[in-house]
């Protein structure tokens, strides 16, 4: 679906990359492009908070950081989910849904 | 396994951060520029593109470290707080394991601590609190000096030049304070009662509670007799009623109350009421009656001060040909008024601070043996721990934080012991120290008290650290009960003896004291009044005018008193013997007005004499014969007779009073008719002075003023006349205050701070020798743990269990002997500055270090005979069996 790139709601940003992060550990770069992908370039993360985000999860104990290595060979930080982080994906999935619902209660649902 | 959990990060470096930050920016870099470079761009336009699109990186890396130096920080505080936790409930662990240890360690601290945060209380109180007025460095005490040296009061005429001219002062105040009886509140008072010269009020700059103080009009013969009462007086003994409703007889006068003074206002000390000093036109520079205090100007120092009133003095005194240079002034000395107040206490305080020190010292080296011997016997323990990969820092922290649990412990109960000493000092003190009666433990207390434990805790608590952490791990794992921190180190040898050498100072010290207050009580006073009681009388002047009334009513009394039955006799006399004054003046002799002389001026009946046990050397004691009408007679001190009339017969010889009473203008020659002998009137500690006794029905002028009676119990026993002297004295006349006690309590009065001060030195003494004994005990008691194997073989071997203790006492007896010697030298030299403070004592005394030696031997050898006993007598099988 093309169209305009939208901003990113405010509070989104963490429950994305926690969402990002739960198939598996990665680094901040590969964080950017997951999303970039799956969103078909609709959002598009400014890595000028991805990176303050990965480490404030990161303060919070939602996910842990170790330094390994790409396919490429290159050096990278990698970022996993810790049993913490999972929880707080599941609330933070559960909030998003309930928002929709009442943003899609007022404005209507969209045609598929 | 280091002390912290798996999983915690390592050490985190603050610079570790930021290259942690920019490593992984430029990660991000390369793995988007390898992107763009699949996508066709050329490597160099790729990481332009991926620097564009990755936005500021200065402020985003500055972001992200932020963010990851505040977690490291929070983690690096959550650490040490666990840290800290773990470290302390391990340490109370370890005490709830050993509670004799914790609990002798406790009250070795609490004693150590204790004594010193109630000698800082009086301290404080007394030497350092500031004066409760305001700017109390500008308050200056004046004195004029002698001819001859010495200091005298303040001549009025002086004084009335001084305030006239000096430039120096923004206030100067003459005053003068004497008992008197105070008449019109619920019940006649005896107090302090002080006259006060107009400026007083301005120079301690204060404000009346309620009312006004003295107006300058009131300073004048004719102004209306005013006075301004102490708070307490007004609040205790007239029930704070309004000041209009209240007059007051003082000094022979009704006065009206116009004001009151403020509560905590103590000047001059023990003063509850002020009245209105009348210089009626007395222009004598040779009567020396007045201090004087005096506020400095903003811009004067103490020493201009004293520097101008002195040349002024000099200046004054050139005019006065014709009076006799050994009463006028020579000059004056200044002295900071709180120098003034509390200047005589502070040797015997700061001695008493020496003391607390040494407790302390005691205290702190007893808990370093304590903890040593007691880290010795974990060393296998901290051995195991630190093979296992607990640093060394960790193990110290771990042994340091054991201390200062204990000496926090021990300083919460070094403050309840200081609170219970402050109470008992505070009864005990005020008729010893100054503004005592203010003391309390305070917030500044608490401060010393919790410093004094903190330097304590690194005292005791560091060296017992390091020495078990200095790489012996490997000798105490492979040892087993190995030796590798020696019960017969030096160490020990030197915490014992030390311990040793300190209790013997203190008590070589005490022993000092108490010697010096058994020669005091021991002196030939020349009176005995163990089985006499005594009150100070003083009438109302407005009801009894004359001093003739005076001696009638007294002579009423002591009738009715001789009557009672119990007592034996009953006398007066105007200054009771050994209780602190003696007044003396110039006399003239041998019906010459020219031949002069001094005595003290004592007015007495004679059954005083027998009462007291005042021996009558010549001649005859005063008899009915010597009547108000009747030439005038008068007893001698063998002092001045023999001093006065050397080899010659004193009797019949002629004396006049000088200017002592109102026969000072008549120039009467009295007639000397008995020799008595001499007498200690101002105190027991001081020689007896020349005294001239009048005969109180010929010169009852001084009764007005107040006179001592005495009564003197048939069975011995002064406090059962108590009673009997008091009611007689309210039923002659209600209006007349009456405390009545036995005659020993005046003594006890005079000797109150040589008193004090043994009893805390003897205090800190005891507690000394009992934290020595406690240390040998502990040390000794440790050591036959150590060696019950090697005993038990012994014993096994067939020695005596008694010999084997005997050597186990030996050794520690070489110890102590050794601080013995080091102690006996110490307090050769350091008595040398309670010298001040004896009577009659030499600081080596030969007698007291001997006796305290032996005390000292004794204590030692009982706390090394208990313990080692205790060793030799468990069965050597068992104790073998154990290894």
């Amino acid at each position: 679906m093309a169209g305009r790139p939208l901003d990113l709601l405010r509070g989104t940003l963490d429950v994305l990359i926690l969402k990002t992060l739960s198939n598996g550990p990665l680094h901040g770069y590969g964080v950017s492009r997951s999303i970039r992908d799956r969103t078909r370039e609709t959002l598009s993360i400014e890595e000028g908070a991805l990176y303050p985000a990965l480490r404030r999860l990161e303060k919070r104990g939602l996910v842990s950081a170790e330094w390994g290595t790409t396919d490429t060979g290159r050096e990278a930080k990698f970022y996993a989910l810790t049993p913490s982080g999972e929880a707080e994906l599941a609330d933070g999935v559960r909030d998003w849904h309930r928002y929709v619902e009442a943003m899609g209660a007022v404005l209507g649902h969209p045609s598929r | 396994m280091t002390g912290r959990q798996g999983g915690r990060p390592g050490p985190i470096r603050r610079h570790s951060v930021k290259e942690d930050v920019e490593r992984e920016v430029r990660s991000h870099l390369a793995l988007r520029g390898e992107e763009l470079e699949r996508s066709g761009w050329t490597a160099a336009d790729a990481r332009v593109e991926a620097e564009r699109l990755f936005g500021d990186r200065t402020a985003i890396e500055h972001e992200c470290r932020k963010i990851t130096e505040s977690r490291d920080r929070a983690v690096r505080r959550w650490e040490m707080w666990q840290g800290v936790i773990q470290d302390v409930v391990y340490a109370l662990r370890n005490l709830r394991r050993s509670p004799g240890f914790a609990l002798t360690s406790l009250v070795t601290l609490a004693m150590g601590i204790g004594a010193n945060a109630a000698i800082f209380s009086v301290t404080y109180s007394v030497l350092l609190r500031p004066l409760p007025y305001e700017a109390p460095d500008q308050l200056v005490d004046f004195l004029e000096t002698g001819n001859r040296g010495g200091r005298m009061q303040v001549a009025w005429a002086n004084y009335v030049d001084w305030e006239r001219e000096a430039r120096s002062f923004d206030g100067l105040a003459a005053y003068t304070v004497g008992r008197s009886t105070v008449i019109g509140a619920d019940r006649p008072l005896r107090t302090s009662v002080a006259s006060v010269s107009g400026d007083f009020w301005t120079v301690f700059r204060l404000a009346p509670v309620t009312g006004r103080f003295l107006t300058p009009d009131e300073h004048t013969p004719a102004g209306a007799p005013s006075i301004v009462v102490g708070h307490s007086l007004w609040q205790n003994e007239l029930n704070g009623a309004p000041i209009e409703d209240i007059t007051l007889e003082v000094s022979g006068r009704r006065a009206q109350v116009v004001g009151v003074a403020p509560p905590d206002f103590d000047f001059p000390g023990g003063a509850e009421v002020w009245a209105a000093a009348e210089p009626h036109g007395n222009t004598s520079r040779t009567s020396h009656n007045w201090r004087v205090v005096g506020r400095l100007n903003g811009s004067t120092t103490v020493d201009a001060a004293e520097q101008e009133l002195d040349a002024m003095t000099k200046r004054i005194v050139q005019d006065e040909a014709d009076a006799d240079p050994d009463f006028l002034a020579a000059g004056v000395a200044a002295t900071p008024l709180r120098e003034t107040l509390v200047g005589a206490s502070r040797t015997p305080l700061l001695l008493l601070f020496g003391a607390a020190g040494l407790v302390l010292l005691v205290a702190c080296t007893n808990l370093a043996s304590t903890l040593l011997a007691r880290g010795t016997s974990r060393a296998r323990e901290l051995a195991i721990r630190s093979s296992l990969g607990a640093g060394r820092s960790r193990v110290v922290r771990q042994l340091l934080t054991e201390s200062l649990v204990l000496a926090l412990a021990g300083g919460a109960a070094g403050v309840g012991v200081a609170m219970m000493v402050t109470r008992v000092l505070r009864s005990v003190g005020p008729a010893t120290l100054p503004r005592i009666d203010e003391l309390a433990v305070d917030v500044r207390v608490l401060l010393f008290a919790t410093v004094v434990a903190a330097v304590s805790t690194l005292l005791f608590g560091l060296y017992p650290a390091l020495r078990l952490t200095r790489g012996d791990a490997e000798a105490a794992l492979s040892g087993g009960r190995g030796n590798s921190l020696g019960h017969r180190g030096p160490v020990w040898r030197i915490l014992v003896g030390t311990e040793v050498a300190l209790a013997l100072v203190l008590l070589v010290g005490s022993g000092l004291m108490v010697r010096s207050v058994q020669s005091l009580l021991d002196q030939e006073t020349g009176f005995d009044g163990s089985d006499v009681a005594t009150t100070e009388l003083a009438l109302s002047r407005l009801k009894y005018e004359s001093g003739q009334d005076h001696a009638r009513w007294y002579e009423g009394l002591l009738a009715e008193l001789s009557a009672t039955p119990g007592i034996r006799s009953a006398g007066l006399m105007s200054e009771i013997p050994g209780g602190g004054s003696l007044p003396n003046g110039r006399i003239e002799l041998d019906g010459d007005l020219s031949k002069t002389g001094i005595a003290g001026y004592v007015v007495a009946s004679p059954e005083a004499f027998d009462a007291l046990d005042i021996p009558l050397i010549r001649g005859r004691f005063f008899g009915p014969q010597d009547g108000p009408d009747d030439a005038h007679v008068v007893l001698v001190s063998q002092g001045f007779a023999e001093a006065t009339w050397p080899g010659e017969d004193p009797i019949g010889k002629q004396v006049t009073s000088g200017g002592m009473d109102d026969f000072w203008e008549q120039r009467i020659f009295a007639t000397v008719v008995g020799v008595v002998g001499d007498v200690r009137m101002r105190h027991v500690a001081t020689e007896p002075y020349p005294t001239i006794y009048w005969a109180y029905r010929q010169r009852p002028f001084r009764l007005q003023f107040g006179a001592e009676v005495v009564a003197e119990a048939e069975g011995g026993n002064a406090a059962s006349l108590i009673g009997a002297v008091r009611t007689t004295v309210e039923r002659l006349d209600a209006d007349v205050p009456v405390d009545v006690v036995p005659h020993q309590a005046v003594i006890d009065r005079a000797l109150a701070s040589q008193r004090f001060m043994t009893m805390l030195l003897g205090a800190f003494s005891i507690i000394g020798l009992l934290l020595a004994a406690v240390g040998i005990y502990g040390v000794v008691a440790y050591s036959v743990a150590r060696r019950r194997r090697e005993m038990g073989i012994r014993v096994a071997l067939g020695a005596q269990p008694s010999s084997v203790g005997a050597m186990v006492v030996r050794s520690s007896m070489r110890l102590v002997l050794g601080g013995i010697v080091v102690g006996l030298v110490g307090a050769v030299f350091g008595a040398r500055v309670l010298e001040s403070q004896l009577y009659e004592v030499e600081p080596g005394d030969p007698l007291t270090l001997f006796g305290v030696t032996a005390v000292l031997l004794g204590t030692a050898l009982l706390a090394s005979w208990l313990p080692a006993r205790a060793g030799t007598r468990t069965d050597p099988m068992i104790t073998m069996r154990a290894e």
